[in-house]
């Protein structure tokens, strides 16, 4: 019935809204991002002249960049750790049937519909080493204890690490959730009366089975930290020192603090290869990882 | 067996033990807030914390309205994110009933486009897009973030309801054109009313990530506030502490409340919403 060319007409009016807002917001300015990267556009100076790859040659003897790669790669990978063990685990426990399992769903949501500007300017305070919930939960453990989480660069780090698990890990574990639900219980039955314990299947029928949607979900969670800007915006100011800069940060700062356009472009460049590195895995990961 | 019924009990004790561990690990911090937003700013201040505020008051609250403007920031988050929520659903079910209904080669490509326009990052875009809208005269009018937001919901929304479409099929609206409808009344009486359901899912899902969008009106922005860039830009009080902890928390709260309402309501949709995109995305 719609095959006729008629209404292929209709069909593109009814996508033409839609792809002209990508256009103007992702498109034209990646395209202006790349252009860019090899001019050398200081704002300040009022710079504005071609420099071929300067700009990448630069980004491998900068320190502040080198700090800020090495700190994104802990971030994810630190991060990425703590998803797959707890989130699973809490996928896990969601799967459960107990009173109070509706309850504990709703409260896992939270974290994820709340915006991560509030739980980051939360946690700084939080993070204190006075009045901050987080030592004054650790003293009733170890009453002595002192720590001012964000003014030492490991801590902050790992105070920087906690907060991003506190907010996604019940996300993830959401989504490990929805795979699980896809078992039938058939096979765990059968599993039983082959003799195999819970721990057995687990690692045996659960893991094997879920495989393709935990790699597909860690890419596109490892994607998201590699953009991660806003809980070291509000939580740490890139602090102390540059430790805690991630590198979607150190874009934003070169672009829009230090007004150091061209260069801002090619780490933007650098982020934007990654992503399309990882996408590409995550695609061929769809298609060839199966069950 | 005895054992055996032992064992599961454990099993249930422990399972139970780790539900409330896990409950108390996201409430408490909440509630932490909660009391700090209604604690008088130099009792804020004391050791140990007092989880059961002493003095409640809703001063906080009130200088937040009086001084930092909260409800003309209210305001204008409802109309931004009101507004792209319903333009962009007409935009994305305009878009994903064609993707889902017609076939041609173009129309591939631009589907595959518009997916792989997900992939880049806001931060990798951010200044060549504060630079144009500033030389179109968008930056900080409700018109350059309303389409900004509206671009940050479109491929998710797209894509699940193109998803929902291709399960209806085709022959409901082609017994509507035999029965005498046309093109746009098969759209609007039959098509649109068996997508409802999804329509209310991906609504309630873009509420959220509208609510929370806080890249937008950080860098496009400067005059028209909205809640969630409003916790950053609270006025500062000269005392030691340089930020005021007990305006960040009532600021915090205000954003937190609607949120806790909101996800209590609508669980069930919101679940199926993340799970839909989750897995098929």
């Amino acid at each position: 019935m719609y095959a006729s060319k008629k209404y292929l007409t209709v069909a593109w009016i009814l996508v033409l809204p839609a792809l002209l807002i990508r256009i103007f917001t992702t498109i034209y300015p990646i395209i202006e991002t790349f252009r860019i990267s090899f001019f050398d556009v200081k704002l300040l100076r009022g710079t504005n002249e071609f420099v071929g790859l300067q700009n990448y040659i630069d980004l491998f003897g900068d320190s502040k960049m080198l700090t800020s790669l090495s700190f994104t790669a802990i971030f994810v990978i630190g991060s990425m750790a703590g998803h797959l063990v707890l989130g699973i685990a809490l996928a896990l426990i969601l799967n459960m049937k107990f009173a109070g399992q509706k309850m504990l769903r709703t409260i896992v949501l939270l974290p994820w519909a709340m915006p991560m500007v509030v739980i980051a300017m939360a946690s700084k305070w939080a993070f204190n080493n006075d009045y901050g919930l987080v030592n004054d939960f650790i003293r009733w453990f170890a009453p002595s204890f002192q720590l001012d989480w964000l003014i030492h660069t490991n801590t902050a780090r790992f105070a920087v690490i906690a907060v991003d698990l506190w907010k996604d890990i019940p996300f993830f574990a959401i989504l490990i959730l929805a795979g699980l639900q896809f078992i039938s219980s058939d096979i765990y039955e059968a599993a039983k009366i082959d003799g195999a314990g819970a721990v057995r299947s687990f690692f045996r029928l659960t893991l094997p089975l879920l495989a393709k949607s935990i790699l597909v979900l860690s890419i596109f969670f490892t994607m998201w930290r590699i953009t991660s800007f806003d809980v070291v915006y509000a939580m740490t100011s890139g602090g102390p020192g540059e430790s805690t800069a991630l590198i979607a940060y150190r874009v934003t700062t070169e672009a829009f603090t230090n007004l150091n356009t061209g260069y801002a472009a090619s780490i933007a460049i650098v982020l934007f290869l990654v992503m399309a590195v990882l996408s590409g895995i995550s695609m061929s990961a769809t298609k060839r990882v199966d069950y | 067996m005895v054992p055996g019924i032992f064992k599961q009990r454990l099993l249930k004790g422990l399972m139970w033990g780790l539900a409330l561990v896990v409950a108390f690990l996201i409430l408490f911090p909440l509630w932490w807030i909660f009391v700090s937003s209604i604690t008088p700013a130099g009792e804020l201040f004391s050791k140990p914390i007092r989880y059961w505020p002493r003095h409640p008051t809703l001063e906080s609250y009130r200088y937040l309205i009086e001084h930092a403007g909260l409800l003309s920031k209210i305001g204008s988050t409802a109309v931004i994110v009101g507004l792209s929520i319903l333009i962009g659903m007409v935009v994305s079910v305009m878009a994903a009933f064609a993707f889902a209904r017609f076939r041609s080669k173009g129309l591939s490509i631009a589907v595959a486009f518009l997916l792989a326009s997900m992939l880049i990052p806001d931060v990798v875009t951010a200044r060549p897009l504060y630079d144009f809208l500033r030389s179109v005269h968008l930056y900080d009018t409700y018109t350059g973030l309303i389409v900004l937001y509206i671009s940050g919901i479109l491929p998710f929304t797209i894509l699940i309801l193109q998803n929902y479409l291709n399960d209806i099929p085709v022959s409901i609206e082609e017994s509507a054109s035999i029965d005498g409808c046309g093109f746009f009344q098969s759209l609007f009486y039959v098509t649109l009313p068996l997508l409802r359901p999804a329509l209310a899912t991906v609504c309630i899902v873009n509420f959220i990530t509208c609510l929370n969008n806080f890249f937008t009106p950080l860098f496009y922005s400067n005059g028209i506030s909205v809640l969630s860039t409003a916790i950053t830009q609270l006025p500062l009080r000269d005392n030691m502490y340089a930020v005021p902890w007990d305006l960040v928390s009532a600021m915090g709260w205000i954003i937190i409340l609607p949120i806790l309402v909101f996800v209590a309501i609508f669980q069930k949709q919101i679940m199926e919403g993340i799970m839909a995109g989750g897995v098929k995305g």
